[in-house]
């Protein structure tokens, strides 16, 4: 079946069959292989990506179902200029990621959240949630938890 | 959009913290399945539903059918494949899966007559084991082949715990009893001992199976080109797997190759040959193409290894004052169907039992049994959690029938700093410590007063939930056992100035080629971003030992560390010839060599002479080899607060302190986040992580990771992380091991707390995991202080599994029960 | 584990997902996805037409009028989250039901519909869909009907909706202002079904309960409505007690023993057997009607007494 679909900002015309999950397709037919299978039953998160700016579990979404949507991955979350979002520097900086198997899905969730309402990252209790929806077996997630919360802190905000 | 968000006041751009984050945190790590391998095959598994059965037929017939199948074979299928590679003439038939004699994990006598087929040929021994692999032109294609696989099983019954598999009465090998290996150290403890004791704990814990759960599952993916093959895996000891795999496949140790690319997390679990590995290497060579096997989580929790997995009995004797006279611990072991890298693995356990207390008497015994679960493999911690956790129970019960605060009894057993080192009556040379400092520490942290202040309120509070504070010292043992205590190790200096440090370990996690890079620099004195870190490939660094046993700072660590000094002393030896002046007349700062006199100007004329011309005068530098290092001992102490809800059994950690000490430190921040992850995979075994079975002996995990819960954000306490550093003198940089003391230290804390909170008279009711109902059961039961009579115990206390180890209490002596009672509640406030 | 091969239609209206459905018993409807697609990576569902209706627009509606909502097949999950999302006690007792089902990013594209369909026995939306005396909008080749919710639900994934109909919405009574809501739920982890759950609301007159809803989550085989609880209640003093805990002679308490007893018919399962699951259920019956009767304290402001 022919879809298309904007991944990271560019338009691709992909053929899949309907069965493949979203998550394959970004891994084997686009080759963004940052988007990792963890369980490939929707627990562990590793696989989330944003879909029209929500996070959702690309290992639950069949491509098809994307069709005319715009995706974005771990790939795409840097500037146009290759410079760091500020979740990437935040997570370095506060040793929140030891393997990295997880980490894409915690970036894409994070990200999703504070980029549609930064000051997510301000309410303990929505960061708590975010951290709450993936697992990561290296960390023990506190980390993850501060470099949220200080990638919230240092989000660039909108000057009115 | 999101570019507008990098606003003018990043002028900065921050440093990454490691060398690692880069490529992590933008998608650019590359794991085994990340590989892009054009006309690779995925392999997919056709598995038993049943534990234990006689397998009577299979047919792949119907699955060449199915489009974009290349292959399915069953274990009777492959000897009559047609040799298709140049190499495969000799491969007629699939080898069994290796087992590993290194440290004693196995012997030669448990594994006769048990081998471990990489393909069920008659017998199924555990769920899950493999009866055909499948090839397909992707994943989707080999599932599709696979689900026209038919096959017929006639079930026998299962045994799923070492206590039901002791009698014999189900045997997975004919003619061979269950137990494949028994051991014991110490000397054996006269009765009397016991008899003339003032106060003898005797209780059963069981050590659940636990899953290690890397959150990538594994991986291997093997390329044959010509005679070659070059197999990545995501692994722990790439130069083990490239043996094994050579030996299997024909003896090609140098046309083999592995490589351990990004690594998604390990444990423990990573570290072997598996069925599946070997039957992905066999068809890559014998089809001439690049196959490739990436386990799904499903799969895992059904065929991974599996960690821990211990009966164990202990007796647990005092004077009156509160002094260890003897300690018993007798383990019956659960190492899955088939005897390889776990069946020594309990003597671990045996070896640690003395602990760090001095304790004059100590034995312990071991009885390893095959039963039909998956192979029990090495899980962080391996064996010293589980002789950490039988210990610090029975220490905190044992203070409880002493009427003893529990910090009093541990401090007045120690071995003291000055006894080190230390001859332990199991058969370990200790090589350092102070018990006492670390113990003092984590009850400052804790504010040890504090909350017995609040426990001793809600005492009194009829509405308050009870609380309870639970204590767990502990030593371990890292850097490996006699034999692998070596790691090799080379740095090479290069003409632009840059260095290249090479190592035989692989990091799954662990920051080696951030950690790694800055030793071998501060011990060359050269600036950090000139050193390369290039491990885990056996094709760079020939020789290796891996990453496994805390080993990869203390052993991996110390051998760059001698390899970068020897590249000292061969710059300076070549300065040296190249200045005509004798060796002691050069002298290595900062990269540079120079005369020792002079200064710039120099003996015989000669100037200063940075690395990178060095090597441009004097042609290529690597230097390197088999660095030998020593067994250490870490140890901790670990201190938990609980509160539990008993109307329905839920327990709350209210705060975790964790003070480990595992000697010099190379990178604080990295030994932190090894620790607070431990600790957190502790907190695990101890309140969430099981594997429940069913009646045919298959585990109840339908739903994945809904049913094996692991810790999530939402159960993590405030954890706080301590260290004091004693220093080895036995390993040269002084480190010990770290990252598997949460596993190792927090189980027992955490148990102790529930108890404590409980007041439970039969420690055997609390057994891992503490679920609700194992809880809320503990909760209804006596408290300690109110039981007199024998009969209370003894119907309580059974293992979850099976229920089969259950019936504890025998063990139970009541009299002492109803002799300490609340009289020891009270004089404890007094402190 | 992956999906086996299907083939996959995109309908733009209810007749034409209707009509897909009818082609063979092998048509699954698509919404969420979050419990379909999972089933079928396990291949425990192997649908041979997958009818993916989230280009339906007129199911994507959520309303509140003449006393009612109305929740449509495409209304996701997390539309729930806010409080004010659903008007008066209901939106409350939605608000804090829905954050128990699954994580945010399972909640941005599941349904409350979908949840409904696919009748799990743990699954909040069924218990609160029972309690409320919910109607289920079904579309059928014979065109609409409705279901009642307690004619509805006959067993684990099993309902009386056949297999050709899709359902459209689903509709709740609103709560009048003075009704109390309390939802309460009871798991080993964060990651992990309700070993049992209780959704409950209250209303009075003059501090006597004059109506109780119980729905309870994972007590058998399909959700409970806990009929024997609520009885025991009419009557009762609608007081909750000062403390945490609730005193075994207190009528939620009661309560709570008689849901336990002679409502639930719980199903042995790993870490919790009968016994253990009975006594889960008293407790969480007891406990949600403190919620709820504390909650009317908060929403009226009136006492039944002892509000401190």
């Amino acid at each position: 079946m022919r879809i298309t679909v904007t991944v990271n900002g560019e338009e691709r015309a992909l053929d899949v069959e309907p069965r493949r999950v979203l998550a394959d397709v970004l891994r084997e037919d686009c080759r963004l292989t940052g988007t990792h299978l963890g369980c490939e039953h929707g627990v562990c998160g590793a696989c989330t990506v944003l879909v029209d700016g929500e996070a959702v579990r690309s290992c639950l979404v069949l491509a098809v179902q994307c069709d005319g949507a715009s995706v974005r991955t771990v790939e795409g979350l840097s500037g146009p200029g290759g410079e760091p979002h500020p979740l990437q520097r935040a997570f370095s900086a506060e040793h929140a990621l030891q393997c990295g198997f997880c980490t894409p899905g915690f970036l894409m969730v994070a990200a999703g959240a504070l980029e549609a309402d930064p000051s997510a990252g301000d309410d303990p209790e929505r960061v708590a949630a975010l951290v709450g929806s993936n697992i990561c077996r290296c960390t023990g997630y506190e980390p993850i938890r501060r470099a949220i919360a200080r990638a919230a802190s240092e989000w660039p905000r909108t000057p009115s | 959009m999101h570019g507008d968000m990098h606003g003018a006041e990043v002028l900065v751009v921050e440093q990454w913290s490691r060398r690692e984050d880069e490529r992590l945190l933008t998608g650019e790590g590359r794991y085994v399945a990340d590989m892009d391998v054009p006309g690779c095959l995925d392999a997919v598994f056709v598995r038993s539903d049943v534990a234990h059965g006689t397998l009577r037929e299979v047919d792949c017939s119907a699955a060449y059918e199915v489009p974009g199948v290349v292959g399915a074979w069953s274990a009777a299928d492959l000897s009559e494949m047609p040799p298709c590679a140049q190499s495969a003439a000799t491969l007629q038939d699939l080898p069994p899966v290796p087992y590993v004699l290194l440290a004693q994990l196995s012997t030669e006598e448990a594994v006769a007559g048990r081998e471990w087929p990489v393909l069920v040929r008659d017998r199924v021994r555990y769920p899950g084991e493999a009866l055909v692999v499948v090839l397909g032109e992707d994943r989707y294609r080999a599932e599709d082949g696979a689900a026209k696989v038919t096959f017929r099983i006639d079930p026998l019954p299962a045994v799923v715990t070492p206590s039901t598999a002791a009698d014999d009465s189900v045997r997975l090998f004919d003619g061979l009893s269950n137990v494949a290996l028994r051991g014991e150290t110490g000397e054996p403890i006269e009765e009397s001992v016991w008899r003339e004791a003032a106060v003898v704990v005797e209780a059963r814990y069981r050590q659940q199976l636990l899953m290690p759960t890397p959150m990538e599952c594994r991986t291997i993916l093997a390329v044959p080109e010509g005679d070659a093959l070059t197999v990545w895996s995501g692994h722990q000891a790439p130069h083990r797997l490239r043996r094994e795999l050579a030996t299997l496949l024909g003896g090609l140790v140098e046309r083999v190759r592995v490589v351990v690319p990004d690594t998604g997390g390990a444990f423990g679990s990573k570290s072997a040959t598996f069925p599946e590995f070997i039957a992905v290497a066999f068809l890559a060579v014998k089809l001439g193409r690049p196959v490739r096997w990436i386990e799904d989580r499903l799969e895992s929790m059904t065929v991974a290894s599996r960690g821990r997995g211990q009966d164990q009995r202990v007796r647990l004797a005092a004077d009156a004052d509160g002094r260890l006279l003897a300690y018993e611990l007798n383990i019956d072991a659960d190492i899955g169907a088939y005897p390889h890298l776990g069946v020594g693995l309990p003597m671990q356990t045996a070896w640690m039992a003395t602990g760090p207390y001095a304790t004059p008497r100590v034995h312990a015994t071991v009885r390893s049994m095959v039963t039909n679960t998956m192979v029990t493999y090495p899980y962080r911690g391996a064996g010293r959690p589980e002789a950490a956790i039988a210990l610090e129970r029975s220490m905190d019960t044992l203070a409880r029938e002493l009427g003893m605060d529990p910090a009093e009894l541990r401090r007045r057993n120690f071995i003291p700093p000055e006894d080190f080192p230390y001859e332990t009556p199991t058969g370990r040379r200790y090589d350092s410590g102070n018990y006492a400092a670390a113990l003092d520490l984590a009850l400052e942290t804790l504010d040890y007063d504090g909350w017995r202040a609040e426990r001793a309120r809600r005492r009194t509070d009829p509405d308050a939930l009870p609380l309870g504070i639970g204590l767990s010292c502990y030593v371990e043992r890292s850097g490996g056992e006699p034999g692998g205590l070596h790691e090799f190790a080379s740095v090479e200096a290069h003409e632009d100035g840059t260095l290249t440090a090479r190592c035989g370990t692989a990091s799954s996690g662990q920051s080696h080629e951030t950690v790694f890079p800055a030793l071998v620099a501060e011990t060359l004195g050269v600036d950090g971003t000139l050193v390369r870190l290039v491990e885990g490939d056996t094709g760079e660094q020939p020789e290796g030992v891996g990453s496994f046993a805390s080993r990869s700072a203390q052993v991996g660590g110390a051998a760059l560390r001698e390899a970068a000094t020897l590249l000292v002393e061969e710059a300076r030896a070549r300065a040296a010839a190249l200045w005509e002046v004798p060796e002691a007349e050069v002298a290595w700062s900062g990269g540079t060599v120079h005369p020792v006199h002079g200064g710039h100007g120099g003996h015989g004329g000669a100037a200063a002479m940075d690395l990178a011309e060095l090597v441009k005068t004097t042609g290529p530098m690597r230097v390197g080899g088999r660095f030998e290092s020593g067994m250490a001992f870490p140890f901790g102490a670990h201190a938990a607060v609980a509160e539990v809800d008993p109307e329905l059994g839920t327990v709350r950690v209210l705060r975790l302190v964790a003070v480990d000490d595992c000697g010099v430190v190379l990178d604080p921040a990295m030994v932190h986040g090894q620790a607070f992850g431990s600790a957190v995979q502790g907190i695990g075994q101890a309140l969430y992580e099981g594997i429940p079975f069913g009646e045919n002996g298959v585990p109840l995990l339908a739903e994945g990771l809904l049913d094996y819960l692991l810790p999530t954000f939402a159960e993590i306490p405030p954890i706080e992380i301590r260290d004091t550093r004693t220093p080895s003198p036995s390993t040269p940089l002084g480190a010990k091991g770290a990252g598997e003391s949460g596993c190792i230290g927090t189980p027992a804390a955490i148990v102790n707390a529930v108890a404590d909170a409980l007041r439970v008279a039969d420690p055997c009711l609390l057994q891992m995991p503490l679920t609700p109902d194992v809880v809320w059961r503990a909760a209804r039961a006596p408290k300690f202080g109110e039981v007199g009579q024998a009969g209370e115990f003894g119907k309580t206390g059974e293992f979850g599994e099976a229920g089969e180890f259950g019936k504890a209490g025998e063990f139970g002596k009541a009299g002492k029960f109803g002799e300490a009672g609340e009289a020891g509640e009270a004089g404890e406030g007094g402190r | 584990m992956k999906p086996a091969a299907f083939d996959y239609v995109v309908p733009r209206t209810v007749r034409e997902a209707v009509g897909a459905l009818g082609t063979g018993p092998g048509a699954r409807i698509l919404a969420g996805g979050q419990s379909l697609i999972l089933e079928m990576r396990l291949q425990r569902v192997r649908p041979d037409l997958v009818v993916d209706i989230n280009h339906v627009a007129e199911l994507g509606h959520l309303s509140a009028d003449d006393g009612t909502l109305r929740v449509g097949a495409l209304v996701r999950h997390a539309a729930f989250e806010r409080e004010g999302a659903v008007p008066g006690p209901l939106g409350t007792l939605f608000s804090r039901a829905v954050v128990n089902v699954a994580h945010p990013p399972i909640r941005s594209r599941g349904t409350l519909v979908g949840s409904l369909a696919w009748a799990h026995p743990a699954a909040e939306w069924c218990a609160l869909a029972l309690a409320l005396d919910a109607a289920i909008e079904v579309h059928g080749p014979g065109g609409p009907r409705e279901i009642a919710a307690r004619d509805y639900f006959l067993g684990p994934f099993l309902t009386s909706r056949a297999q050709d109909e899709l359902i459209a919405a689903v509709r709740f009574p609103l709560l009048a202002d003075d009704t109390g809501v309390g939802f309460v739920e009871h798991r080993r982890t964060h990651f992990c079904f309700a070993q049992v759950a209780v959704a409950a609301t209250l209303t009075a007159s003059d501090g006597v309960i004059t109506e109780a809803r119980i729905g309870l989550v994972n007590c058998a085989d399909r959700p409970v409505r806990a009929h024997a609880a609520e009885r025991a209640l009419i009557g009762a003093e609608i007081t909750p007690p000062a403390g945490h805990r609730v005193p075994g002679d207190h009528p939620f308490a009661r309560a709570g023993r008689a849901a336990a007893e002679r409502d639930a018919a719980p199903l042995p399962e790993p870490y919790a057997d009968v016994e253990y699951r009975r006594q889960a259920v008293a407790v969480l019956v007891g406990r949600t009607l403190c919620e709820a009767a504390r909650d009317r304290l908060s929403r009226t402001g009136t006492s039944g007494g002892g509000h401190r």
